[in-house]
């Protein structure tokens, strides 16, 4: 206090040039911190000037000719694609080799998908030929075999025009931009996409590499729908009339439907115009491939009619049973590995727009198939007493017939669920087909892709869990699909109408048309090719030209016997 | 006939859900033509059309 007192100025000096400096400190530390809004923008960057690549580090010509055993040389600053080799590599370089990459991993994924699925061809070969009775097999496989080269031609022709025709831009692949031109009707004060003009004979703007990787999957997929047809119709269909009615449904039948709900088309559109959730959401086709062929094939099942011996006089069924399971399975198991290229494939993408979701798409399918052979075998062992084999088959196919549409938007336990119910139901409805509608199909295509893929198509507007973001919109509409469970009960009803126009329209269309083919060629063999076998009147030559088939006769009464 | 009868049936039962897209904004109201759809359309494949078949089927031969 001594010392305050006797030198009271120069304490006050003191103090109040601490102040003073602290006040200017704090002044300049508040002046050094400019708000943002005021910030200085960093220089743009120079994406033509040449890129100094040292801190790459890239291997030299003498480290590469030594080899590379470890695979660290390899894939390096020299492998970017640069344009002007006077002027060294740039930003720009770089920029588009990023962007060259995500869609060369897109095309990739979506041709090696799509190689898949033309291998399931292969595979509802043997599973609809091991069905059908050994006298009938040459004309089974060669139905499955040729639908493949009469669906390409027709959908190359124009089925692909008239489906995709109008849905550009597909960003996974580029853009495929020349895809540009749907035709639109005006109906109660609304637009309503129809179909597609854009691609026919694949030739002027859409010779595009994006188009082509496009083709490619929905060819294949389309086949899938018009190969269905091929199991109900078995053993009594006339060759020429299988024939004509493929590339109608490849060109026609089978577009317009694909257009409507992946090309752009008016179900589509269900939530941009009439605010139904997101449109009609069917990722891979529980509904466009599946209930499309499902359907058709139960309007050419009622033409044609049920084969000799397969009802008697009072109307009961008799079982016709295939002649070979093993085949029949395998071909199941053939499906059920295509079936990985199927749905997720169906992102079109491996990179962006949140396609890193294929893994939760392969595992859905791996779910729902296994579950949907577990409520087949369960439901024919409780029923029956035995775990059916070709119920079994027919239970994986029928649950991965039902994830086929929510795979992409549903989680796991969902999967479980519906493939679940997927088995239980194919079981069911093959007894309704078989008992109560009394039509014929002998591999269960109607119940399996017809009764199954309305249920899938059904399953997203009731399980679809709002958490897949394929790139922040679907069908145009922001935000990611959710059903009923999750609180969005307009998508389900979009998934109605969706299902009214598969079963109103695709049934009804395929049934005229059918019909008229059946008064212009006929559709079914006479009563003696049916009971002779179709392999020798309509192909020429046996399958099985050394075994020795045994008649319809013995066959029923070694058979009573035996039982 | 009673085959053009089913199929009629089963494409009225299209056209209605679809004409109610625009007449009205009520979600239930969608829901109802939709359902009442499915079921005309059914009604017709499955019940008028399929009986006509049945009629002419080839084991009443």
């Amino acid at each position: 206090m001594k010392l305050w007192r006797q030198n009271k100025l120069c304490w006050l000096l003191v103090i109040t040039c601490l102040l003073v400096v602290c006040g200017l400190g704090a002044l300049a530390q508040t002046q050094a911190t400019p708000p943002p809004a005021t910030a200085a923008a960093p220089p743009p960057l120079p994406t033509d000037a040449p890129l100094d690549l040292k801190p790459a580090a890239a291997p030299t010509t003498d480290d590469l000719v030594k080899g590379d055993p470890a695979g660290t040389k390899t894939g390096t600053a020299n492998d970017v694609v640069v344009s002007d080799t006077k002027k060294g590599m740039t930003l720009a370089d770089i920029i588009n080799q990023v962007g060259q990459n995500r869609i060369g991993i897109n095309f990739t994924w979506t041709l090696i998908t799509g190689f898949l699925v033309m291998f399931m061809q292969a595979g509802f070969a043997i599973v609809e030929t091991g069905l059908c009775r050994a006298k009938n097999a040459n004309h089974t496989m060669m139905m499955n075999f040729m639908v493949y080269g009469f669906g390409l031609f027709a959908f190359w022709v124009c089925g692909f025009a008239l489906q995709m025709g109008g849905g550009a831009p597909y960003s996974t692949l580029g853009g495929a931009n020349s895809l540009n031109h749907e035709y639109v009707a005006t109906f109660l004060g609304k637009t309503w996409g129809l179909f597609g003009t854009h691609g026919f004979f694949l030739s002027g703007i859409t010779y595009d590499v994006g188009v082509m990787v496009l083709f490619l999957f929905q060819m294949v997929f389309m086949d899938t729908a018009l190969t269905i047809v091929t199991g109900s119709c078995a053993e009594r269909w006339k060759y020429a009339a299988f024939a004509v009615s493929s590339v109608f449904m490849g060109a026609i039948t089978y577009p317009i439907f694909a257009n409507w709900a992946w090309g752009g088309g008016w179900l589509s559109q269900l939530g941009n115009n009439f605010g139904l959730g997101h449109g009609y959401c069917d990722f891979a086709g529980s509904g466009v491939v599946h209930a499309v062929g499902g359907l058709t094939a139960l309007a050419l099942a009622l033409i044609i009619g049920p084969r000799i011996g397969k009802y008697t006089r009072e109307g009961k069924p008799n079982a016709i049973p295939g002649h070979d399971i093993v085949i029949v399975l395998t071909g199941c198991f053939i499906l059920a590995f295509g079936w990985f290229g199927f749905n997720p494939g169906s992102s079109l993408a491996a990179s962006g727009n949140g396609a890193l979701r294929i893994s939760s798409v392969a595992v859905n399918t791996m779910l729902a198939g296994c579950t949907g052979s577990f409520g087949a075998v369960l439901y024919m062992w409780i029923r029956y007493g035995k775990p059916d084999a070709s119920m079994s088959g027919n239970g994986l196919l029928a649950g991965l017939v039902a994830i086929t549409a929510p795979s992409g938007f549903v989680n796991p336990t969902a999967s479980a669920i519906i493939g679940l119910i997927a088995g239980v139901l194919v079981c069911v409805s093959v007894e309704f087909v078989d008992r109560v509608l009394k039509v014929d199909d002998p591999v269960g295509a109607i119940s399996v892709h017809g009764a199954n893929g309305l249920w899938g198509v059904l399953s997203v507007g009731l399980f679809a869990d709002g958490t897949s973001n394929y790139g922040g919109s679907w069908n145009g509409v922001n935000g990611s699909v959710t059903g009923l469970f999750y609180g969005d009960a307009s998508q389900l009803v979009a998934q109605l109408v969706g299902i009214a126009t598969l079963v109103g329209f695709v049934f009804s269309f395929s049934y005229v048309a059918g019909w008229i083919m059946d008064l212009v060629i006929g559709q079914r063999v006479s009563a003696a090719d049916e009971l002779e076998g179709l392999d020798i009147p309509e192909m020429g030559a046996l399958c099985y030209p050394e075994f020795v088939l045994k008649p319809e006769g013995l066959r029923v009464v070694s058979e009573v016997a035996a039982d | 006939m009673m085959k053009i009868v089913g199929i009629l049936m089963a494409l009225v039962g299209w056209i209605i859900p679809v004409v109610s897209l625009p007449l009205t904004q009520s979600l239930s109201a969608r829901f109802v033509a939709s359902i009442l759809g499915l079921i005309i359309s059914l009604a017709g494949i499955l019940g008028v059309l399929n009986q006509a078949h049945l009629r002419e089927a080839i084991w009443k031969k």
